[in-house]
């Protein structure tokens, strides 16, 4: 076992873990943020995206240990159900979602996509969201709802 | 219903935002593997690495000794116990009236194993690292058997049989039509088109994994399943079925979020059945949440026909007679769903929307050492629209009539209903052309030479398809019970035993709920997902709204009435003098009034109950037109949709952001179908090749752009109150032959008309580009 030390959603955390779990693991069962989705086992899926130190990534492709003394940003930091981000506000507006399963995903790509790039074109939102699978929606809805979260986010700027 | 009213924004025919967003886009939803309990235990499956293999032995001794693990069970442990097999498709027969032959299908397998994948050994530890580090330890010995994965190759004289009494590895068969009359048909013909038409094998793949937590309560002796499937009660009654003495009064099946069905989460499946056994059998709480390649291996999976279809026209371009004859791949054990989808579901929308005189129709279901077939988006009607849909284009082709037109001078006609079809099945409405004329000026059909000539100054071939069609819907089953309580606390809470699985349904029964109550939405709550407050069929077969929508239409005016009753009393006037309106009764005339919540609240039992069960006439027909555009790059073969337009009979809509959702989204899948996706067995090996995310492709996003999608609302359902028809899965079937007639329209225009017409789903760009080179 080892202890690292990260900050979660802005909260210190110090955990111990196997130098085999995974941050999705550390994320789901060791701190109960169950918003992070697996999805597969490939790296293919994108349900688990979360951003550490700013950047997105796999949860299921990263071990634990290797986000020590790191900041990790996961869906339950982004907005509650009574006061959603702008980017949740825009995928209920747009119709991005049906089953949720790899919303928290696309949401977590967006933030990042938005931080890089606040007015992303189209081919940015297509390579942003190439590594987030959905089986629902057909995507043209989340493309949307990433436009509409960047106009709003700007307008407020 | 008026919509300047506050709550009239939020009844039926708005496109309300779901009440079910703010949680999933928060990451507070509550999917299965979302939930745990205090000393659950990991459960994990041992699967064949063969596809027909002895099982010698199995020695789970070195496996028990690993640490934290709890138990190992085997196939052998589960028979001993009075586990039973699954309920095979008996009632179909095989050639010359024989029973149905199949290998009865066991929790794990024991004896033999007949597929890659095959559930053989499921291991329980008190960490799923333990789990899987335990299963590498069972030792199981296998003498491999003699196998057959393919189609073509099972029905071979001399093929390995995965059953020893279905000879020819045929386990069932179904003949429909008048082969005499049809062959009259096609010797009168002026034209006949004949097409060789594979659907590929698919999986559906939703993006949450099956699982399951079943948490046993020594106390009352019951057992909570929590799962991830779109029909609670039939999966409670399969698992009552399955194992010995327990009742289904001492099961609660519970159901959260579930992040997609798409068809596949429909039954209950063997290793469902394990995970219960051994709650049960430990008396602690057993979790099992499948990995991406259990799902592959081990989900029913879906389509797998190879068929040879022809059409016979007189020279106009009327149909004169249709003759399919196809062999449906099951899989190593032929599931009643999977069957019932080729042998019924299938035939009943063979002949779509034509006016087609004669069929001869003949359907063999083949076993094969593959994982067992079911239902997946569309279940029958996206094979059968595919073949009849090919077949019009190729024969408008070689008859030199437009596509749309061909299709036009054979539909059923509005005053032909109600239609029966070939097989019994009876349309109660259509307006085919209408959808058609519609979605021909939608995609700017006649634009299309100059848009042609674009692409072809870009250097890129284009083709456009069209495929107009109708599916049937319901399940057969029309039945729903509802209860409706509105509460003194203030909410109306509306049960229904259909379920959600990412489709919206909830909030367009919120919205019902709204016509009715005049409340504001936030005041409704849809509860869904629970067998201890009731059973029905489930959400499958876009049943959901036409049934239980209609169920919660009624009940609703049930409970306004039996509320008005009750508001006589309390303001002692007659019944017939009270006016209900948006939330209050008033008594006509004055203004003394009562609340609906203030009365509720005054009630004995502090509410207003109603358990009312609503049936509807049969099922519904929803139909359309989906016409594509497709870019062919000559270099590569690689094929890019460029546009994408369709209009839909839906009937009534209730909520038309969710059902061009489902439709558009519907679409893609079946767009995955014509363009990417592949289930592969090595017919040597018998190994999936296709066993993960990384080998079977999934659209992603930049696969459509944009869809122009329209519904028309003139044609509404006549065997349900609202008038509404089912829609989850109309996107699916239309759009696979629309696109796949593009990609061969490009490639015949580019010169090599063979090799258009000889292409297989799923067209790749390699597969395109070998079409393009075969150029005369």
């Amino acid at each position: 076992m080892t202890r690292i030390n990260l900050n979660v959603n802005g909260q210190a955390v110090s955990h111990e873990v196997e130098n085999r779990t995974l941050l999705i693991e550390l994320l789901r069962e060791g701190l109960g943020l169950t918003g992070s989705h697996v999805g597969c086992d490939s790296s293919q899926c994108g349900c688990c995206t979360v951003l550490v130190d700013d950047q997105t990534v796999k949860a299921c492709t990263m071990l634990a240990v290797q986000a020590d003394g790191s900041k990790v940003s996961t869906i339950e930091s982004m907005g509650t159900p009574g006061n959603l981000h702008p980017i949740q506000q825009a995928f209920v507006e747009c119709h991005g979602l049906q089953c949720g399963y790899c919303t928290p995903g696309m949401i977590m790509s967006t933030a990042a996509l938005l931080a890089e790039h606040p007015n992303p074109t189209d081919a940015q939102i297509e390579h942003a969201l190439e590594g987030n699978l959905c089986r629902c929606t057909g995507y043209v809805n989340i493309v949307a709802s990433v436009r509409q979260a960047a106009a709003e986010i700007n307008k407020t700027r | 219903m008026n919509a300047e009213t506050n709550y009239g924004r939020f009844g039926s025919g708005h496109s309300v935002q779901r009440i079910e967003d703010p949680t999933l886009v928060t990451g507070k939803g509550v999917f299965v593997d979302d939930v745990s309990v205090p000393g659950q235990l990991y459960l994990c499956f041992l699967r064949s690495p063969y596809p027909h293999a002895r099982i010698v032995s199995i020695d789970t001794s070195a496996a028990m000794a690993m640490p934290g693990v709890v138990s190992v069970v085997t196939g052998a442990e589960l028979t001993a116990a009075g586990v039973k097999p699954f309920p095979n498709a008996a009632g179909f027969k095989r050639p010359g009236g024989e029973p149905h032959a199949s290998p009865p299908r066991l929790c794990l397998a024991e004896g033999t194993a007949r597929f890659v994948g095959e559930a053989v050994a499921a291991i329980v530890a008190k960490s799923r690292d333990e789990a899987y580090a335990a299963r590498d330890a069972v030792m199981v010995d296998y003498e491999e058997l003699p196998m057959v994965v393919a189609t073509d190759a099972a029905i071979e004289p001399g093929a390995a049989l995965v059953w020893p009494q279905a000879t020819g590895n045929v386990c069932n068969e179904a003949l429909y039509g008048d082969v005499a009359a049809c062959d009259a048909a096609f010797a009168a013909a002026a034209h006949v088109v004949t097409l060789d038409l594979v659907n590929q094998r698919l999986v559906a793949n939703p993006m949450e994994p099956r699982a399951v937590l079943a948490v046993p309560d020594a106390q009352t002796g019951r057992l909570t399943m929590r799962m991830s499937t779109q029909m609670p009660s039939g999966a409670r009654a399969s698992l009552c079925a399955v194992l010995p003495d327990i009742a289904p009064e001492k099961v609660r099946v519970v159901v959260g979020d579930v992040g997609g069905g798409f068809g596949m989460k429909t039954g209950l499946y063997p290793e469902d059945a394990v995970v219960a056994w051994c709650a049960l059998k430990l008396g602690q709480p057993v979790k099992w949440t499948a990995d991406r390649s259990d799902e592959f291996l081990a989900t029913t999976h879906g389509r797998d026909l190879l068929s040879k279809a022809s059409l016979a026209l007189d020279a106009q371009g009327k149909v004169l007679g249709f003759r399919v004859s196809s062999h449906a791949n099951v899989g190593a054990y032929a599931t009643p769903t999977g069957v019932a989808i080729q042998l019924l579901i299938g035939p009943w929308v063979t002949t779509s929307i034509y006016d087609i005189p004669v069929i001869d129709f003949r359907l063999r279901a083949v076993l094969t050492n593959t994982a067992p077939t079911g239902a997946y988006r569309g279940a029958g009607r996206p094979e059968a629209i595919y073949i009849i849909e090919r077949l019009m284009d190729a024969a408008a082709r070689q008859l030199g009539i437009d596509q749309a037109d061909l299709r036009r001078r054979n539909m059923i006609r509005p005053d032909q209903m109600p239609f029966k079809n070939l097989m019994g099945q009876t349309y109660d409405t259509g307006a085919f052309e209408k959808m058609t004329t519609q979605a021909v000026e939608l995609a700017d059909w006649s634009g299309f030479d100059a848009r042609l000539a674009e692409s072809k100054a870009r250097g890129k071939l284009r083709g456009r398809g069209i495929a107009s069609f109708l599916e049937w819907t319901s399940g057969n089953a029309f039945e729903e019970r509802v209860t409706v309580k509105v509460a003194g606390d203030g909410y109306i809470e509306i049960f229904t035993s259909t379920q959600a699985m990412g489709q919206g349904i909830a909030t367009c029964y919120a919205q019902l709920a709204v016509d009715t109550f005049g409340v504001s939405i936030d005041k409704v709550r849809i509860i869904q997902g629970d067998t201890d407050r009731g059973v029905g069929f489930g959400s499958a077969g876009s049943r959901s709204l036409f049934t239980a929508g209609s169920a919660v239409e009624v009940a609703s005016k049930k409970t306004v009435d039996l509320a008005t009753q009750l508001a006589g009393d309390a303001l002692e006037v007659a019944p017939s003098d009270i006016e209900y309106r948006e939330g209050s009764f008033n008594i006509v005339g004055t203004d003394r009034s009562i609340g609906l919540f203030e009365l509720a609240a005054r009630q004995p039992a502090h509410h207003v109950f109603v358990d009312s069960t609503t049936k509807v006439d049969g099922p519904s027909w929803p139909n359309g037109c989906h016409i594509c555009e497709v870019e062919v790059d000559p270099e590569t073969g690689e094929v890019e949709v460029s546009a994408y337009a369709s209009v839909n009979d839906v009937g009534r809509v209730v909520n038309p952001m969710i059902v061009i959702g489902q439709l558009d989204g519907g679409a893609i899948q079946g767009i995955g179908q014509a363009l990417c996706e592949e289930v592969v067995y090595d017919r040597d090996s018998g190994q999936l090749i296709t066993g993960s995310l990384s080998d079977y492709a999934l659209p992603r996003v930049d696969m459509v752009r944009s869809f122009k999608t329209r519904l028309d609302q003139s044609v509404p359902c006549k065997t349900n109150p609202l008038g509404v028809k089912g829609v989850g899965e109309l996107g699916t079937i239309g759009a696979t032959p629309a696109v796949v007639n593009a990609v061969v329209d490009a490639v015949w225009r580019h010169g090599s008309p063979e090799a258009a017409l000889a292409m297989q789903m799923p067209l790749t760009a390699e597969k395109v580009w070998q079409a393009l080179v075969a150029k005369r």
